[in-house]
Order: C-alpha cells, then sequence, then structure tokens
C-alpha cells in the first residue's frame, strides 16, 4: 500500500548516491530488509519498475536481502532469530526482550558504472 | 563496474524531517500524540471526549488526517478547538513532509496535539511524524487476534486502547487473549479499556495523558 512513496525515496536516494560517485547506470541495488517491518518487496518492485524509467536506476535490479528478527533475553541472556514477531523469549517465556535486529530497511550498496 | 557502500536509510529523510518537527513541538512545549487505528474503531469519537476533558484546562489542537474529504474536523471544530485538516489524497498514512506542510499554520502554542491518522493498522504505523508517541485503538468488533496480525503498530504503540468494550455481551471477543497479543508485541505497552461511546475506562485515560501533559512540561524546563 505504502510502498509507492518508500520506492521512490529509495530511486531518489540511489539516483542521489549515483551522482556523488560519478556513476551514470546503476546495475544492482542491495537493498537489506528487516523482516518485522511492513515493506512488502513484491510491491516495491513493482513500482520500481516505474518509477525507475529516465533515471539513473533505468537498468537497475534490485536485490533484497532479509534480515531476520532477532531479539534478546534479558532475563536468560539468550538471543534467538524468530520467524514471527512475537517478542517472547522462546527458552524461558520471558517478556523482557531487546529487538536487536528486524526493522531495517536500508540501502546497503549499489553496483553500477 | 563500481559497488558503492551506501548503508543509508531509506526513509532516511522522513525520519529527518520528524526530527525537524519534533524539536518545532517540543519547542512549544506540545504533546504530540500520534493516533492511528483502523477505519471505525473509533479514533474520531476517541478524541472528542478527550477534548471536551481537557479543553477547558489546556490548548488543544487537532490535526485530522483523512485521503479525502472534511467531515472529522467539522466534527471537531463544534466542540470549539482548533483543528487542521490534512488531506492525503493517493497516500494511506501521514509522513513527516505532510505534517510539517502544518507547521506554519500553527500560530500559537498548544498543550496538547492530537493527530488522527488515517484509517489504516499498516502504513501509518511505518512513518514517523515527529510525535511523542503513537497511540493505537482496537475495536472489539475487530476481532481479538489483531495484536497479532499487525504487530508493527502494537510493537511500537507506548498506548493502547481498547475501544468499544460496551459491545462485549455480544461479541466474541476475548479481552485477555487481545492484551495478551498486545503484550507479545509489546510487553511495555500501556493498556486501557474504553467505551467512546458510554465513557466507560476513560477516568484511567485522562490521568494517564495529565502525567504526559505534566511530564511533557517539565522535560521542556529541563
Amino acid at each position: 500500500m505504502h510502498e509507492f512513496g518508500v520506492t521512490k525515496s529509495l530511486v531518489e536516494l540511489c539516483n542521489k548516491e549515483a551522482d556523488k560517485n560519478k556513476i551514470k547506470k546503476v546495475y544492482k541495488i542491495h537493498l537489506k530488509v528487516g523482516k518485522f517491518t511492513g515493506f512488502s518487496p513484491d510491491s516495491i518492485e513493482f513500482y520500481f519498475e516505474h518509477l525507475k524509467i529516465n533515471t539513473k536506476c533505468d537498468t537497475a535490479e534490485i536485490v533484497f536481502e532479509e534480515i531476520p528478527i532477532r531479539i534478546k533475553c534479558n532475563d536468560c541472556g539468550k538471543q534467538h532469530n524468530i520467524e514471527e514477531p512475537i517478542l517472547l523469549c522462546p527458552a524461558c517465556g520471558s517478556n523482557e526482550i531487546d529487538l536487536l535486529s528486524g526493522r531495517e530497511f536500508y540501502v546497503a550498496s549499489i553496483e553500477g558504472e | 563496474m563500481k559497488k558503492i557502500k551506501v548503508l543509508k536509510p531509506v526513509l532516511v529523510s522522513n525520519q529527518q524531517r520528524a526530527l525537524e518537527n519534533r524539536k518545532v513541538f517540543d519547542h512549544m512545549k506540545s504533546l504530540v500524540i500520534n493516533i492511528i487505528a483502523s477505519p471505525g474503531a473509533g479514533k474520531t469519537s476517541f478524541i472528542k471526549r478527550t477534548v471536551k476533558q481537557f479543553k477547558n484546562r489546556y490548548k488543544v489542537l487537532v490535526i485530522e488526517g483523512d485521503i479525502k474529504g472534511q467531515i472529522d474536523s467539522k466534527t471537531i471544530s463544534k466542540l470549539g478547538v482548533d483543528v487542521i485538516q490534512i488531506n492525503t489524497v493517493t497516500e494511506c498514512h501521514l509522513d513527516a513532509f505532510m505534517a510539517a506542510q502544518v507547521l506554519p499554520k500553527i500560530k500559537k502554542r498548544y498543550d496538547l496535539i492530537l493527530v488522527e491518522n488515517v484509517g489504516n493498522l499498516v502504513c501509518p504505523a511505518e512513518f514517523e511524524i515527529g510525535e511523542d508517541y503513537k497511540l493505537a485503538i482496537l475495536s472489539t468488533p475487530e476481532g481479538d487476534d489483531k495484536p497479532l496480525k499487525y504487530p508493527l503498530l502494537f510493537h511500537l504503540a507506548k498506548v493502547v486502547v481498547i475501544n468499544k468494550v460496551d459491545l462485549l455481551p455480544y461479541l466474541d471477543f476475548n479481552t485477555e487473549k487481545a492484551k495478551k497479543g498486545i503484550r507479545q508485541d509489546n510487553p511495555k505497552a500501556i493498556i486501557f479499556d474504553v467505551s467512546s461511546k458510554t465513557g466507560t475506562g476513560f477516568a484511567a485515560v485522562f490521568r494517564h495523558l495529565e502525567k504526559e501533559l505534566d511530564a511533557k512540561k517539565k522535560k521542556n524546563k529541563g
């Protein structure tokens, strides 16, 4: 739903970085997406195909790299990767949890020439 | 072929803008609450009760976010407080830039700014606007499974209001199950059970808001 605006920001960011690094054509965008975000790669790709036209990202593709939801339990001290964002320690059941990763949404790198 | 490290968040501009908005709100010593819920969950009714409670002792502003129209702003302005309408047109959420656009329209300082986001449990959660905190409303007809289906909002919301408890006798909504779900998303969530229709439970909400208003004032003194 909200991926249109987000993808627009993504294209702007990549074009700006390309400008800064004297890249004329971007071929690949490595995008890190945490599993605890509401962003759908399919929707991002759908909008990207339209938004990239006539920009330096015209020939670029997005390489999605998913980041797992990782939590640390403050009671038993253990760390776990969890599939669903249910913030309970799988080992001891405590809800004294710190979220270590899963909320990321950033461009790791771009490739081009 | 070159590979360039970027390591920049895609929403960096929104986050930056949100931080700038918050500086403005902090400077004005305004407590800003971003109210997020499904369409029909009772955001406007919640705001109406809150406005009525606080308008005589505090300066209150309501910012109404809707895709289209001014239905809610008209309802709220009848209560005698200032209202600013944002129409998002195509967007399903408010973002920091939309909030920034209304800043010049804020001509005086307010103690409390209630922002009614676009009715949606998904998108508004992702975009900060410069608020002090998010308040999520879950209404009983929506079902007790929603906190586990839309975990991000409940994870980020400091306060969760379970609304329409007056309908509980007619529904299969299990309040304990809903609260368990909310606590799984967010162990520190402050949860209130209310009915905007009857007023049940609002005394506790108002006590909480009163404390928050006080804390915001003190925070800015220091």
